[in-house]
């Protein structure tokens, strides 16, 4: 047994456990009667603990034992989740995490006064009964039983990981023990092989626990192990120590553990998912982009073949090739609710720390997206949250006065909108202060000049670095560092963010649009001049001519939209927009994007119609340039530019207020000499 | 561990061998050389697509097996005109460390080799110069920034101009060109 292997696997288990831990206990918040819950809570705590045991993490054993303790108790409904021993949980949950984390037993020390501390605040859940039912406790304490039991270990035990010394501990911890061991079956040297066992046990112990409880310590072996466990008398103490176990005793509760049926107890149902390493996932994302380019390459070759049969092959091979495309980048989707999930935990601690009363609704909670992506938006969304918390919703007095309920409500919503995820962070708060804002601004020089500024241009001020219109900074955010981070972190996924307000909920609404994946995309070839650009297909909503009176060139840099079937239609002129030497040629077409409610012709030369494209990322040179999002390689070899519309349409809606036409645009600046 | 110095003795050894190897290559008139080390392989001109907004010393980006490299007209970038194509034109593809204050990790450095193309008129030859046949380079004289040449080779009594791959070729300066390429442009319009 690879035991790195095993190890890693530990880790990745008790993660999901434990984040699983914390779901259960805010479900089982709001729903303190599901019994379910209850039960699978203490599955969780039993099997880091067990698996813990395996690896002889002790630190971790013994901490989680108590937290164990605690929630078995909860599962029998001896005692109920109050607010303070949820909080008391969560908190236990955290150290549990850590202690993981940390693995090595000599760390553990640092920990040491941690556990303590929370040890002390569990003891009043585990040790003392409640209040309601004293005489339980004396009546407890007085059914101390004498138990007997004789283990007979597999030679194999050691071989799976099986320390004997790990139920030996437990036990000693469960009362007072007493182990004889039999080495009896110890062969001489010359045959003795290090790494089987040939030792087994006989135990006396004394102690309140039930059989269930003692049964727990072999039940991670149970088929190596042969436990056979009976219960004696005080007075029969003395005749255990004498001799075998009297079979016919009228006591004897002696059970053989029964294997079978233990077996098919931990059997869970049959695996929907198996864990594959990411890295192997994205070499096989790797190499279907490499599949794509080359299919691309076939189909271009067969198409100036002009054989028939070669393009249909090709074109065979191209539907295939796209299926691959879609179900291997689906191996990499996941949904949102994960993440989300998260939040549940973070707004409940955060209104108890700021003295609110706030709700987090999900909503949308299946919505997928590639992995990649899900990992980086954690920490934006994070911001998010925190800022409608601390910002957005108002003190339970002031909503009171508003007429609002006192109860705050933060919503996450996530829903697909062509071709893009779209994440909303909205709050039923008091939204934002347009002056205030504008007030600030002209204070920090953000501003210049009086111009009338839109609301969403004054909004999306608060993205800006070290803005804050909060007068006093508190330990959770109002620093004025973050939205900008925000902003930054989510644009570097090709992604975007709006701000609306008043939101949905009548507070604010923060709008994430984001990519699906990051890897290969749906694309649309136009050609301008000589350049050939990629708009994303999912942003393409139709194609069309430009008008003839229009592709003089004069009249349409004059006035820059034209009129689309009675609508009014900006176009960006590609050629225009990035200098490109040349002139037009007579017929240009105009592709007609739409992000968000925008939507916006781009004039192009000639339409080359779509092709999947795989996403290659612009050196380092290039990160200041606006407007491209990457590179891809067509299926000559070429490479062609991703456009990023987005960036794009802000980059000339912010120009529009200044559109002072003059002709004397030079081409490529003479910046060469620096 | 021991043997792991002893290797390590034996990459610095053959390192100091390499050290001393340069490919020469002409630019107009003048003779350039770069360390081996830094040279990934030489792939003949062509394909190259231009990428809008970019100062004129970038002439493009180019598919390399699959991987998309920047090309930089060295001519350029030394201040010496466009380079004139011929049939002897190649770019040579450097690996250079780049240090790129990156978006994506919320402004932190990240460092990684990245490969870069230049254009030049003509691969000469590589050349093993010994330490001391390399003089400082001259303080002016040369056309060209001090901080771009590493020294001066002799060869066969001619100087050849080592360059400082590192500071000529700086990604990061580079780049801040470019976005430099765009409020000039903005100027134009306002």
């Amino acid at each position: 047994m690879n035991m790195e292997l095993a190890l890693q696997t530990f880790f990745d288990e008790s993660r999901e456990l434990l984040t699983d831990m914390e779901r259960i206990l805010l479900q089982l918040e709001s729903f303190p009667g599901d019994a379910e819950l209850r039960n699978a809570l203490f599955r969780c705590v039993h099997t880091v603990k067990g698996s813990a045991g395996i690896f002889g993490f002790q630190h971790v054993v013994s901490f989680t034992h108590v937290v164990e303790n605690v929630l078995d108790r909860l599962r029998t409904e001896e005692i109920h989740l109050s607010q303070l021993l949820a909080d008391l949980l969560l908190r236990c949950r955290d150290h549990i995490s850590l202690l993981v984390d940390i693995a090595d037993p000599e760390d553990a020390v640092r920990l040491a006064s941690a556990s303590q501390r929370l040890l002390t605040e569990l003891g009043p859940f585990h040790s003392v009964t409640p209040p309601q039912t004293p005489q339980a406790v004396v009546a407890d304490s007085h059914q101390q039983h004498q138990w007997r039991l004789s283990v007979q270990i597999a030679a194999d035990a050691l071989r799976f990981g099986m320390d004997p010394l790990g139920f030996i501990g437990y036990l000693s911890r469960l009362g007072q023990l007493q182990v004889t061991t039999s080495s009896q079956a110890v062969p001489c040297l010359a045959e003795l092989e290090p790494e089987s066992c040939y030792l087994s046990f006989e135990l006396a112990l004394t102690t309140d626990a039930s059989e269930a409880l003692i049964k727990e310590a072999f039940e991670l072996g149970n088929d190596l192990y042969q436990v056979q466990l009976e219960c004696v008398q005080s007075a029969q103490l003395a005749k255990l120590s004498a001799g075998p176990p009297n079979d016919s005793s009228p006591e004897l509760l002696a059970r053989t553990i029964d294997k079978d049926a233990g077996q098919a107890h931990r059997r869970k149902p049959p695996a929907q998912h198996f864990r594959v390493q990411a890295d192997k996932l994205d070499r096989l994302i790797n190499l279907v982009g490499e599949l794509v380019i080359a299919s691309a390459s076939v189909s271009l070759n067969a198409g100036h073949s002009g054989d028939a049969v070669s393009r249909e092959s090709a074109a065979n091979l191209n539907l295939l090739v796209e299926d691959i495309r879609n179900s291997s980048l689906e191996l990499r989707m996941v949904a949102i609710g994960e993440t989300f999930q998260r939040f549940q935990r973070v707004v409940r601690d955060l209104s108890a720390e700021i003295g609110k009363d706030i709700q987090l609704d999900i909503t949308g909670a299946e919505t997928e997206l590639d992995k990649t992506v899900v990992e980086k938006i954690g920490d934006p969304l994070m911001h998010l949250v925190r800022n409608a918390c601390d910002h957005g919703i108002e003190l339970p007095a002031v909503r009171q006065q508003k007429g609002k309920l006192a109860q705050g409500l933060v919503q996450l919503n996530a829903y697909h909108e062509s071709g893009a995820i779209v994440i909303e962070v909205n709050d039923d708060g008091n939204g934002l202060n347009r002056q205030k804002i504008l007030a600030k601004a002209k204070e920090k020089h953000l501003l210049t000049g009086d111009g009338h500024l839109s609301d969403s241009e004054v909004f999306n001020l608060i993205f800006e670095p070290g803005f804050s219109t909060v007068e006093q900074v508190t330990n959770l955010s109002g620093r004025g560092v973050g939205m900008d981070v925000v902003k930054r972190n989510i644009e570097a996924l090709r992604g975007s963010v709006e701000l609306i307000s008043p939101g949905t909920l009548g507070g604010t609404t923060f709008r994430i649009r984001l990519p699906l994946t990051l890897a290969i995309i749906d694309g649309f070839l136009a050609r301008v001049g000589d350049a050939t650009y990629v708009v994303p297909l999912d942003l393409v909503v139709e194609c069309t001519e430009l008008p003839k009176a229009l592709c003089n060139a004069d009249v349409v840099s004059t006035s820059h939209y034209i009129n689309l079937r009675d609508e009014v239609l900006p176009i960006i002129l590609l050629r225009e927009h990035f200098m490109q030497p040349g002139t037009s040629g007579r017929r240009q077409n105009i592709i007609v994007v739409r992000h968000g409610a925008h939507k916006v012709g781009l004039v192009v030369d000639e339409l080359l119609g779509e092709q999947q494209t795989v996403i290659k990322p612009l050196s380092g040179i290039f990160s200041h340039v606006k407007g491209l999002s990457g590179s891809t390689i067509l299926g000559s070899g070429q490479v062609s530019l991703i456009l990023d519309v987005p960036a794009l349409l802000q980059q000339v809606s912010q120009r529009e207020d200044s559109l002072d036409r003059s002709n004397n645009r030079h081409v490529r600046a003479p910046l060469a000499a620096c | 561990m021991k043997q792991s110095k002893r290797n390590d003795v034996v990459v610095m050894q053959t390192e100091q061998a390499n050290e001393q190897q340069y490919l020469t290559f002409q630019l107009g008139q003048e003779m350039f050389a770069v360390g081996i080390l830094h040279i990934r392989e030489i792939i003949e001109y062509g394909n190259l697509t231009t990428v809008p907004l970019m100062p004129d010393f970038v002439s493009g980006v180019i598919n390399l097996r699959g991987s998309v490299v920047p090309v930089i007209d060295l001519s350029i970038r030394f201040s010496r005109g466009q380079s004139q194509l011929s049939r002897r034109t190649c770019i040579v593809i450097l690996e250079v460390d780049s240090a790129v204050s990156c978006a994506a990790d919320s402004g932190s450095e990240v460092s990684a080799l990245q490969e870069v193309g230049i254009i030049v008129d003509a691969v000469s030859e590589v050349l093993e110069i010994a330490p001391k046949d390399i003089e400082p380079a001259p303080t002016f004289g040369t056309r060209l920034r001090a901080e771009f040449i590493a020294g001066m080779g002799k060869v066969d009594g001619a100087f050849v101009i080592l360059l400082n791959v590192q500071k000529a070729l700086n990604v990061e300066e580079m780049a801040k060109l470019a976005s430099v390429v765009e409020p000039l442009e903005q100027s134009h319009y306002g």
